[in-house]
Protein backbone atom coordinates (compact mmCIF):
# COMPACT_ATOMS: atom_id res chain seq x y z
CA UNK A 1 0.00 0.00 0.00
CA UNK A 2 1.39 3.43 -1.05
CA UNK A 3 2.68 5.40 1.89
CA UNK A 4 4.96 8.30 1.38
CA UNK A 5 5.59 11.59 2.94
CA UNK A 6 4.19 14.47 1.44
CA UNK A 7 2.12 12.52 -1.16
CA UNK A 8 -1.60 11.50 -0.25
CA UNK A 9 -1.72 7.14 0.55
CA UNK A 10 -3.94 5.21 -1.26
CA UNK A 11 -6.09 4.79 1.70
CA UNK A 12 -6.63 8.45 1.77
CA UNK A 13 -7.08 8.62 -1.52
CA UNK A 14 -9.99 5.81 -1.23
CA UNK A 15 -11.57 7.50 1.58
CA UNK A 16 -11.85 10.53 -0.75
CA UNK A 17 -13.23 8.75 -4.07
CA UNK A 18 -15.98 7.39 -1.38
CA UNK A 19 -17.07 10.23 -0.18
CA UNK A 20 -15.53 9.08 3.93
CA UNK A 21 -13.05 11.65 4.57
CA UNK A 22 -13.48 14.43 6.86
CA UNK A 23 -14.38 17.59 5.65
CA UNK A 24 -10.51 18.82 6.39
CA UNK A 25 -8.63 16.12 4.82
CA UNK A 26 -10.96 16.40 1.47
CA UNK A 27 -10.24 19.59 1.29
CA UNK A 28 -6.20 19.47 1.27
CA UNK A 29 -6.28 15.95 -0.19
CA UNK A 30 -8.03 17.83 -3.55
CA UNK A 31 -5.35 20.53 -3.08
CA UNK A 32 -2.67 18.08 -3.38
CA UNK A 33 -4.62 16.25 -6.72
CA UNK A 34 -4.95 19.45 -8.19
CA UNK A 35 -1.30 20.03 -7.79
CA UNK A 36 0.07 16.56 -7.73
CA UNK A 37 0.20 14.40 -11.00
CA UNK A 38 2.11 11.42 -9.38
CA UNK A 39 -0.99 11.16 -6.72
CA UNK A 40 -3.83 11.81 -9.43
CA UNK A 41 -2.11 8.81 -11.42
CA UNK A 42 -2.38 6.32 -8.87
CA UNK A 43 -6.22 7.65 -7.85
CA UNK A 44 -6.99 6.68 -12.10
CA UNK A 45 -5.62 3.20 -11.10
CA UNK A 46 -7.11 2.96 -8.05
CA UNK A 47 -10.35 3.60 -10.18
CA UNK A 48 -9.60 1.38 -12.86
CA UNK A 49 -9.40 -1.22 -10.43
CA UNK A 50 -12.31 -0.89 -8.55
CA UNK A 51 -14.37 -0.49 -11.84
CA UNK A 52 -12.73 -3.97 -12.58
CA UNK A 53 -13.40 -5.59 -9.77
CA UNK A 54 -16.95 -4.46 -9.65
CA UNK A 55 -17.45 -5.40 -13.51
CA UNK A 56 -16.13 -8.58 -12.80
CA UNK A 57 -18.36 -9.09 -9.97
CA UNK A 58 -21.32 -8.64 -11.20
CA UNK A 59 -21.03 -10.18 -14.45
CA UNK A 60 -19.99 -13.28 -12.46
CA UNK A 61 -22.75 -13.45 -9.93
CA UNK A 62 -25.50 -11.76 -11.47
CA UNK A 63 -26.58 -14.81 -13.78
CA UNK A 64 -27.36 -16.01 -10.74
CA UNK A 65 -30.04 -14.21 -10.06
CA UNK A 66 -33.25 -16.07 -10.60
CA UNK A 67 -36.71 -13.85 -10.93
CA UNK A 68 -37.59 -12.42 -7.22
CA UNK A 69 -41.35 -12.85 -7.44
CA UNK A 70 -41.64 -16.13 -6.45
CA UNK A 71 -39.26 -15.60 -3.27
CA UNK A 72 -41.17 -12.15 -2.60
CA UNK A 73 -44.29 -13.80 -2.93
CA UNK A 74 -43.22 -16.50 -0.46
CA UNK A 75 -41.67 -14.29 1.78
CA UNK A 76 -45.54 -12.20 2.04
CA UNK A 77 -47.57 -15.30 2.90
CA UNK A 78 -44.65 -16.10 5.67
CA UNK A 79 -45.11 -12.49 6.62
CA UNK A 80 -48.71 -13.04 6.38
CA UNK A 81 -48.45 -16.17 8.72
CA UNK A 82 -46.56 -14.19 11.42
CA UNK A 83 -49.06 -10.91 10.91
CA UNK A 84 -51.94 -13.38 11.72
CA UNK A 85 -50.37 -14.55 14.73
CA UNK A 86 -50.38 -17.99 13.97
CA UNK A 87 -47.64 -20.89 15.46
CA UNK A 88 -45.95 -21.61 12.19
CA UNK A 89 -42.57 -22.55 11.53
CA UNK A 90 -40.99 -21.66 8.02
CA UNK A 91 -40.33 -24.99 6.02
CA UNK A 92 -36.81 -24.09 5.84
CA UNK A 93 -35.95 -24.85 9.23
CA UNK A 94 -38.63 -27.02 9.83
CA UNK A 95 -36.98 -29.47 7.22
CA UNK A 96 -33.76 -29.04 9.10
CA UNK A 97 -35.48 -30.51 12.29
CA UNK A 98 -34.38 -34.57 13.15
CA UNK A 99 -37.16 -36.86 11.29
CA UNK A 100 -38.48 -38.40 14.41
CA UNK A 101 -39.20 -34.89 15.34
CA UNK A 102 -40.70 -33.74 11.98
CA UNK A 103 -42.37 -36.84 12.04
CA UNK A 104 -43.88 -36.63 15.26
CA UNK A 105 -44.66 -32.87 14.47
CA UNK A 106 -46.29 -34.17 11.16
CA UNK A 107 -48.48 -36.63 13.26
CA UNK A 108 -49.85 -33.67 15.60
CA UNK A 109 -50.44 -31.50 12.72
CA UNK A 110 -52.40 -34.17 10.57
CA UNK A 111 -54.37 -34.86 13.79
CA UNK A 112 -55.20 -31.47 14.37
CA UNK A 113 -56.10 -30.61 11.22
CA UNK A 114 -58.20 -33.85 10.88
CA UNK A 115 -60.21 -32.74 13.89
CA UNK A 116 -60.48 -29.05 12.96
CA UNK A 117 -61.34 -29.72 9.28
CA UNK A 118 -63.56 -32.40 10.55
CA UNK A 119 -65.61 -29.54 13.21
CA UNK A 120 -65.22 -26.85 10.62
CA UNK A 121 -67.41 -29.30 8.28
CA UNK A 122 -69.90 -30.05 10.06
CA UNK A 123 -70.52 -26.52 11.23
CA UNK A 124 -70.14 -25.05 7.98
CA UNK A 125 -71.53 -27.58 5.34
CA UNK A 126 -70.57 -24.92 2.18
CA UNK A 127 -68.41 -26.63 0.30
CA UNK A 128 -64.37 -25.56 1.43
CA UNK A 129 -63.43 -22.91 -1.58
CA UNK A 130 -60.42 -25.04 -2.52
CA UNK A 131 -62.81 -28.52 -2.43
CA UNK A 132 -66.04 -26.58 -3.74
CA UNK A 133 -64.44 -26.40 -7.14
CA UNK A 134 -62.37 -23.48 -7.27
CA UNK A 135 -59.06 -25.17 -6.60
CA UNK A 136 -60.10 -28.26 -8.66
CA UNK A 137 -60.50 -26.33 -11.40
CA UNK A 138 -57.23 -24.81 -11.20
CA UNK A 139 -54.52 -25.73 -13.67
CA UNK A 140 -51.96 -23.89 -12.79
CA UNK A 141 -50.50 -23.72 -8.86
CA UNK A 142 -51.14 -21.06 -6.69
CA UNK A 143 -48.18 -18.54 -7.17
CA UNK A 144 -48.02 -17.56 -3.69
CA UNK A 145 -47.77 -21.39 -2.04
CA UNK A 146 -46.10 -22.82 -4.89
CA UNK A 147 -43.52 -20.05 -6.96
CA UNK A 148 -40.47 -22.77 -7.78
CA UNK A 149 -37.45 -23.93 -6.03
CA UNK A 150 -34.42 -25.09 -8.18
CA UNK A 151 -30.71 -26.58 -7.29
CA UNK A 152 -27.65 -25.52 -9.02
CA UNK A 153 -27.52 -27.80 -11.66
CA UNK A 154 -25.72 -27.26 -14.80
CA UNK A 155 -26.45 -28.11 -18.67
CA UNK A 156 -24.40 -31.45 -17.94
CA UNK A 157 -26.04 -32.51 -15.05
CA UNK A 158 -30.02 -31.76 -16.80
CA UNK A 159 -28.73 -33.54 -19.99
CA UNK A 160 -26.93 -36.60 -19.03
CA UNK A 161 -29.73 -38.31 -17.75
CA UNK A 162 -33.00 -38.56 -19.81
CA UNK A 163 -35.83 -36.66 -18.05
CA UNK A 164 -38.08 -39.67 -17.21
CA UNK A 165 -35.01 -41.26 -15.12
CA UNK A 166 -35.10 -37.94 -13.18
CA UNK A 167 -37.91 -38.00 -11.00
CA UNK A 168 -38.09 -38.47 -7.79
CA UNK A 169 -40.75 -39.91 -5.15
CA UNK A 170 -41.98 -36.81 -2.81
CA UNK A 171 -42.56 -38.57 0.90
CA UNK A 172 -45.95 -39.10 1.80
CA UNK A 173 -46.06 -36.42 4.65
CA UNK A 174 -44.51 -33.73 2.10
CA UNK A 175 -47.55 -34.89 0.25
CA UNK A 176 -49.87 -34.38 3.00
CA UNK A 177 -48.29 -31.08 3.69
CA UNK A 178 -48.94 -29.77 0.75
CA UNK A 179 -52.62 -30.72 0.63
CA UNK A 180 -52.88 -28.95 4.01
CA UNK A 181 -50.99 -25.88 2.43
CA UNK A 182 -53.67 -25.85 -0.61
CA UNK A 183 -56.69 -26.60 2.54
CA UNK A 184 -57.13 -29.69 0.62
CA UNK A 185 -59.03 -32.02 3.11
CA UNK A 186 -59.26 -36.19 2.51
CA UNK A 187 -58.40 -36.00 -1.02
CA UNK A 188 -59.06 -38.91 -3.48
CA UNK A 189 -56.33 -40.69 -4.94
CA UNK A 190 -57.89 -40.12 -8.51
CA UNK A 191 -58.83 -36.63 -8.13
CA UNK A 192 -55.16 -35.26 -7.68
CA UNK A 193 -51.26 -35.79 -8.48
CA UNK A 194 -48.30 -34.26 -6.24
CA UNK A 195 -46.43 -32.93 -9.11
CA UNK A 196 -43.29 -31.05 -9.26
CA UNK A 197 -43.73 -27.27 -10.47
CA UNK A 198 -40.00 -27.60 -12.09
CA UNK A 199 -39.55 -31.00 -13.06
CA UNK A 200 -36.48 -32.61 -11.10
CA UNK A 201 -35.38 -33.16 -14.64
CA UNK A 202 -35.20 -29.44 -15.30
CA UNK A 203 -33.36 -28.60 -12.14
CA UNK A 204 -36.63 -28.23 -9.63
CA UNK A 205 -36.02 -29.89 -6.18
CA UNK A 206 -37.79 -31.87 -3.66
CA UNK A 207 -38.76 -28.94 -1.87
CA UNK A 208 -42.47 -27.58 -0.74
CA UNK A 209 -42.52 -24.67 -2.59
CA UNK A 210 -41.93 -26.60 -5.85
CA UNK A 211 -44.49 -28.85 -5.20
CA UNK A 212 -48.77 -28.85 -5.89
CA UNK A 213 -51.63 -30.68 -6.11
CA UNK A 214 -52.08 -30.97 -9.58
CA UNK A 215 -55.89 -31.75 -10.61
CA UNK A 216 -56.15 -35.34 -12.39
CA UNK A 217 -59.68 -34.45 -13.89
CA UNK A 218 -58.97 -31.72 -16.36
CA UNK A 219 -59.99 -33.11 -19.89
CA UNK A 220 -57.37 -30.57 -21.39
CA UNK A 221 -54.50 -28.43 -18.96
CA UNK A 222 -53.77 -32.29 -17.43
CA UNK A 223 -50.49 -33.99 -16.35
CA UNK A 224 -50.28 -35.28 -19.33
CA UNK A 225 -50.01 -32.31 -21.04
CA UNK A 226 -47.62 -30.94 -17.93
CA UNK A 227 -45.38 -34.18 -18.74
CA UNK A 228 -45.33 -33.30 -22.33
CA UNK A 229 -44.28 -29.68 -22.09
CA UNK A 230 -41.37 -31.19 -19.77
CA UNK A 231 -40.13 -33.66 -21.92
CA UNK A 232 -40.32 -30.61 -24.86
CA UNK A 233 -38.38 -28.25 -22.21
CA UNK A 234 -35.80 -30.63 -21.57
CA UNK A 235 -35.49 -32.04 -25.33
CA UNK A 236 -35.00 -27.96 -26.17
CA UNK A 237 -32.06 -26.99 -23.23
CA UNK A 238 -30.38 -30.60 -23.91
CA UNK A 239 -30.42 -29.38 -27.85
CA UNK A 240 -28.95 -25.86 -26.86
CA UNK A 241 -31.84 -24.48 -28.19
CA UNK A 242 -33.30 -22.96 -24.97
CA UNK A 243 -31.19 -21.69 -21.75
CA UNK A 244 -31.91 -23.66 -18.83
CA UNK A 245 -32.95 -20.76 -16.45
CA UNK A 246 -35.36 -19.41 -19.51
CA UNK A 247 -36.90 -23.19 -19.20
CA UNK A 248 -37.13 -23.08 -15.65
CA UNK A 249 -39.00 -19.62 -15.33
CA UNK A 250 -41.53 -20.54 -18.52
CA UNK A 251 -42.40 -23.62 -16.24
CA UNK A 252 -42.69 -21.62 -13.14
CA UNK A 253 -44.24 -19.12 -14.26
CA UNK A 254 -47.30 -20.14 -16.28
CA UNK A 255 -46.88 -24.04 -17.71
CA UNK A 256 -50.27 -23.42 -19.89
CA UNK A 257 -48.21 -20.21 -21.73
CA UNK A 258 -45.12 -22.34 -21.67
CA UNK A 259 -47.09 -25.08 -23.56
CA UNK A 260 -48.73 -22.65 -26.23
CA UNK A 261 -45.02 -21.48 -26.82
CA UNK A 262 -42.83 -24.43 -26.93
CA UNK A 263 -45.22 -27.04 -27.82
CA UNK A 264 -47.20 -25.20 -30.10
CA UNK A 265 -46.58 -27.84 -32.91
CA UNK A 266 -48.59 -30.67 -31.32
CA UNK A 267 -52.01 -30.99 -30.72
CA UNK A 268 -53.59 -30.88 -28.02
CA UNK A 269 -54.93 -34.12 -27.79
CA UNK A 270 -52.12 -35.60 -29.41
CA UNK A 271 -48.90 -33.81 -27.18
CA UNK A 272 -45.93 -36.18 -27.67
CA UNK A 273 -45.63 -37.90 -23.91
CA UNK A 274 -43.28 -41.21 -24.77
CA UNK A 275 -43.65 -42.17 -21.57
CA UNK A 276 -44.82 -40.16 -17.91
CA UNK A 277 -43.53 -41.02 -14.48
CA UNK A 278 -45.24 -39.14 -11.64
CA UNK A 279 -45.89 -38.89 -7.95
CA UNK A 280 -49.39 -40.00 -7.29
CA UNK A 281 -51.24 -39.87 -4.25
CA UNK A 282 -50.00 -42.63 -2.46
CA UNK A 283 -46.48 -41.77 -3.86
CA UNK A 284 -45.87 -45.08 -6.27
CA UNK A 285 -44.31 -44.11 -9.88
CA UNK A 286 -46.00 -45.05 -12.34
CA UNK A 287 -44.91 -45.31 -16.40
CA UNK A 288 -47.47 -45.42 -18.59
CA UNK A 289 -48.18 -44.86 -22.56
CA UNK A 290 -49.89 -41.56 -23.40
CA UNK A 291 -52.03 -40.80 -26.39
CA UNK A 292 -49.27 -40.31 -29.17
CA UNK A 293 -51.64 -38.83 -31.72
CA UNK A 294 -54.82 -36.88 -31.86
CA UNK A 295 -56.35 -38.86 -34.65
CA UNK B 1 -29.44 -21.39 11.46
CA UNK B 2 -31.51 -18.39 13.16
CA UNK B 3 -35.27 -19.96 13.60
CA UNK B 4 -37.72 -18.35 11.87
CA UNK B 5 -39.96 -16.58 14.50
CA UNK B 6 -43.44 -18.11 15.16
CA UNK B 7 -44.90 -14.87 16.50
CA UNK B 8 -42.31 -12.25 17.02
CA UNK B 9 -41.88 -13.08 20.64
CA UNK B 10 -38.01 -13.66 20.50
CA UNK B 11 -35.34 -11.09 20.62
CA UNK B 12 -33.66 -10.21 17.64
CA UNK B 13 -30.35 -11.51 18.02
CA UNK B 14 -28.28 -8.32 18.23
CA UNK B 15 -28.33 -5.00 20.20
CA UNK B 16 -30.82 -2.26 19.27
CA UNK B 17 -29.46 0.95 20.43
CA UNK B 18 -32.97 2.89 20.19
CA UNK B 19 -35.74 2.35 22.85
CA UNK B 20 -38.34 0.30 21.77
CA UNK B 21 -41.52 1.29 20.96
CA UNK B 22 -44.88 -0.06 20.72
CA UNK B 23 -46.93 -0.03 17.08
CA UNK B 24 -49.61 -2.24 16.22
CA UNK B 25 -48.86 -1.69 11.76
CA UNK B 26 -48.22 -4.93 11.15
CA UNK B 27 -49.55 -4.70 7.76
CA UNK B 28 -47.50 -1.42 7.49
CA UNK B 29 -44.51 -3.24 8.81
CA UNK B 30 -45.54 -5.78 5.90
CA UNK B 31 -45.37 -3.44 2.95
CA UNK B 32 -42.33 -1.89 4.61
CA UNK B 33 -40.41 -5.45 4.63
CA UNK B 34 -41.29 -6.59 1.20
CA UNK B 35 -40.41 -3.20 -0.47
CA UNK B 36 -36.91 -3.38 1.37
CA UNK B 37 -36.76 -7.12 0.17
CA UNK B 38 -37.10 -6.01 -3.25
CA UNK B 39 -34.51 -3.30 -2.81
CA UNK B 40 -32.16 -5.37 -1.03
CA UNK B 41 -32.27 -9.09 -2.41
CA UNK B 42 -30.38 -9.65 -5.38
CA UNK B 43 -27.26 -7.53 -3.51
CA UNK B 44 -27.49 -9.77 -0.53
CA UNK B 45 -28.27 -12.89 -3.12
CA UNK B 46 -25.15 -12.07 -4.84
CA UNK B 47 -22.84 -11.13 -0.88
CA UNK B 48 -24.21 -14.23 0.67
CA UNK B 49 -23.28 -16.42 -2.93
CA UNK B 50 -20.02 -14.97 -2.87
CA UNK B 51 -19.09 -15.93 0.73
CA UNK B 52 -19.82 -19.25 -1.02
CA UNK B 53 -23.06 -20.60 -0.70
CA UNK B 54 -25.43 -21.96 -3.29
CA UNK B 55 -28.38 -19.91 -4.57
CA UNK B 56 -30.94 -22.26 -2.89
CA UNK B 57 -29.19 -21.30 0.61
CA UNK B 58 -28.84 -17.96 -0.45
CA UNK B 59 -32.53 -17.92 -0.68
CA UNK B 60 -33.64 -19.56 2.15
CA UNK B 61 -31.12 -17.52 4.40
CA UNK B 62 -32.46 -13.96 2.92
CA UNK B 63 -35.85 -15.02 3.81
CA UNK B 64 -35.12 -15.42 7.14
CA UNK B 65 -33.49 -12.48 7.08
CA UNK B 66 -36.05 -10.72 6.33
CA UNK B 67 -38.38 -12.71 8.91
CA UNK B 68 -35.87 -11.63 11.33
CA UNK B 69 -36.29 -7.64 9.97
CA UNK B 70 -40.13 -7.86 10.23
CA UNK B 71 -39.86 -9.13 13.38
CA UNK B 72 -37.24 -6.51 14.35
CA UNK B 73 -39.64 -3.33 13.07
CA UNK B 74 -42.97 -4.51 14.98
CA UNK B 75 -40.65 -5.02 18.23
CA UNK B 76 -40.16 -1.38 17.71
CA UNK B 77 -35.98 -1.89 17.49
CA UNK B 78 -33.78 0.82 16.25
CA UNK B 79 -34.21 1.44 12.67
CA UNK B 80 -30.49 3.45 12.53
CA UNK B 81 -28.41 2.09 10.16
CA UNK B 82 -31.08 -0.96 8.82
CA UNK B 83 -29.05 -1.72 6.06
CA UNK B 84 -25.94 -2.54 8.15
CA UNK B 85 -28.38 -4.20 10.39
CA UNK B 86 -30.05 -6.49 7.28
CA UNK B 87 -25.99 -7.23 5.91
CA UNK B 88 -25.04 -8.12 9.15
CA UNK B 89 -27.94 -10.44 9.53
CA UNK B 90 -27.70 -12.05 6.52
CA UNK B 91 -23.60 -12.23 6.98
CA UNK B 92 -24.04 -14.39 10.21
CA UNK B 93 -26.25 -16.80 8.93
CA UNK B 94 -24.09 -17.16 5.97
CA UNK B 95 -21.37 -18.05 8.00
CA UNK B 96 -23.32 -20.23 9.75
CA UNK B 97 -25.07 -21.65 6.97
CA UNK B 98 -21.56 -22.04 5.44
CA UNK B 99 -20.38 -23.83 8.74
CA UNK B 100 -22.90 -26.34 8.69
CA UNK B 101 -21.99 -27.85 5.55
CA UNK B 102 -19.43 -29.83 5.18
CA UNK B 103 -18.63 -29.23 1.98
CA UNK B 104 -18.42 -25.17 1.80
CA UNK B 105 -14.84 -25.09 0.62
CA UNK B 106 -15.35 -27.41 -2.07
CA UNK B 107 -18.78 -25.64 -2.84
CA UNK B 108 -16.69 -22.07 -2.64
CA UNK B 109 -13.94 -23.73 -5.11
CA UNK B 110 -16.40 -25.93 -7.80
CA UNK B 111 -18.84 -22.34 -7.79
CA UNK B 112 -15.61 -19.73 -8.68
CA UNK B 113 -14.57 -22.58 -11.05
CA UNK B 114 -18.23 -22.55 -12.77
CA UNK B 115 -19.33 -19.43 -12.16
CA UNK B 116 -17.51 -17.47 -15.44
CA UNK B 117 -18.40 -14.18 -16.77
CA UNK B 118 -20.01 -15.10 -19.81
CA UNK B 119 -21.15 -11.94 -21.51
CA UNK B 120 -17.86 -10.45 -23.66
CA UNK B 121 -18.56 -9.52 -26.88
CA UNK B 122 -16.29 -11.44 -28.98
CA UNK B 123 -13.84 -14.56 -28.40
CA UNK B 124 -10.77 -12.53 -27.95
CA UNK B 125 -12.17 -9.93 -25.28
CA UNK B 126 -13.74 -13.03 -24.11
CA UNK B 127 -10.24 -14.35 -23.34
CA UNK B 128 -9.35 -11.31 -21.88
CA UNK B 129 -12.04 -11.10 -19.90
CA UNK B 130 -10.98 -14.44 -18.57
CA UNK B 131 -7.43 -14.31 -17.64
CA UNK B 132 -8.43 -10.90 -15.90
CA UNK B 133 -11.37 -12.96 -14.16
CA UNK B 134 -8.70 -15.83 -12.82
CA UNK B 135 -6.10 -13.26 -12.06
CA UNK B 136 -8.39 -11.37 -9.87
CA UNK B 137 -10.04 -14.92 -8.58
CA UNK B 138 -6.55 -15.81 -7.25
CA UNK B 139 -5.82 -12.86 -5.68
CA UNK B 140 -9.59 -12.17 -4.10
CA UNK B 141 -8.38 -16.01 -2.30
CA UNK B 142 -5.23 -15.14 -1.16
CA UNK B 143 -6.92 -12.02 0.51
CA UNK B 144 -7.50 -12.33 4.16
CA UNK B 145 -11.11 -12.77 4.53
CA UNK B 146 -12.57 -9.89 6.60
CA UNK B 147 -10.90 -7.65 3.42
CA UNK B 148 -13.07 -9.73 1.14
CA UNK B 149 -15.96 -9.59 3.04
CA UNK B 150 -15.39 -5.75 2.89
CA UNK B 151 -15.06 -5.71 -0.35
CA UNK B 152 -17.54 -7.43 -1.18
CA UNK B 153 -20.38 -5.40 0.83
CA UNK B 154 -18.49 -2.36 -0.75
CA UNK B 155 -19.39 -3.58 -4.30
CA UNK B 156 -22.82 -3.80 -2.88
CA UNK B 157 -22.75 -0.44 -2.02
CA UNK B 158 -22.55 -0.13 1.36
CA UNK B 159 -20.88 2.58 3.09
CA UNK B 160 -18.20 2.17 5.73
CA UNK B 161 -20.23 2.82 8.73
CA UNK B 162 -22.63 -0.13 7.26
CA UNK B 163 -19.74 -2.45 6.89
CA UNK B 164 -18.57 -1.98 10.12
CA UNK B 165 -22.03 -2.38 11.28
CA UNK B 166 -22.41 -5.90 9.39
CA UNK B 167 -19.34 -6.87 9.86
CA UNK B 168 -18.62 -5.74 13.51
CA UNK B 169 -15.73 -4.17 13.33
CA UNK B 170 -13.80 -0.37 13.70
CA UNK B 171 -14.64 2.15 10.72
CA UNK B 172 -10.38 1.99 10.27
CA UNK B 173 -10.41 -1.40 9.55
CA UNK B 174 -12.89 -1.08 7.02
CA UNK B 175 -11.03 1.54 5.59
CA UNK B 176 -7.47 -0.06 5.49
CA UNK B 177 -8.62 -3.40 4.79
CA UNK B 178 -10.13 -1.80 1.43
CA UNK B 179 -7.49 0.13 0.47
CA UNK B 180 -5.23 -3.27 1.35
CA UNK B 181 -7.87 -5.02 -1.29
CA UNK B 182 -7.20 -2.90 -3.92
CA UNK B 183 -3.60 -2.49 -3.92
CA UNK B 184 -3.20 -6.17 -4.39
CA UNK B 185 -5.79 -6.06 -6.98
CA UNK B 186 -3.72 -3.22 -8.50
CA UNK B 187 -1.04 -5.41 -9.90
CA UNK B 188 -3.25 -7.57 -11.33
CA UNK B 189 -5.75 -4.84 -13.07
CA UNK B 190 -2.58 -3.68 -14.83
CA UNK B 191 -0.98 -7.05 -15.81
Amino acid sequence: MFKEPGHLSDEDILLVLDGESSRRLARSAQAHLAACWDCRSRMGVLEGTIEAFVSLHRRTLDPELADPQGPSALLRARLAEIAAGRSTVASSSFSRLPILARSFAYLCAAVFVAVLGSRLLFRHPQPHPFLGGTFANRTVPDRRLTPGATRPVSIGDVCSMRHEEVVHDVSGSLRQQVFREYGIVNPRPEDYEVDYLIAPGLGGTEDIRNLWPEPSTSSTWNAHRKDALEERLHQLVCDGELDLGTAQKAIATDWITAYEKYCKSDTLAGAPVAHRQRTHLHGSRETSKAPTSAG
Amino acid sequence: MLRPPADCAYEVPFPASAPARTVDKKSGYEEEVIHLFGLFRNPLLRYVISLGLSRHDGEEIIQEVFLALFCHLQLGKSRQNLRGWIFRVAHNLALKQRAANKKAQTMLDSDEARRQPDTAPNPEQQAVSHQRWQRMQAVLRALPEQDRFCLYLRAEGLRYREIAAALGISLGAVSIALARSLARMKPVDEG
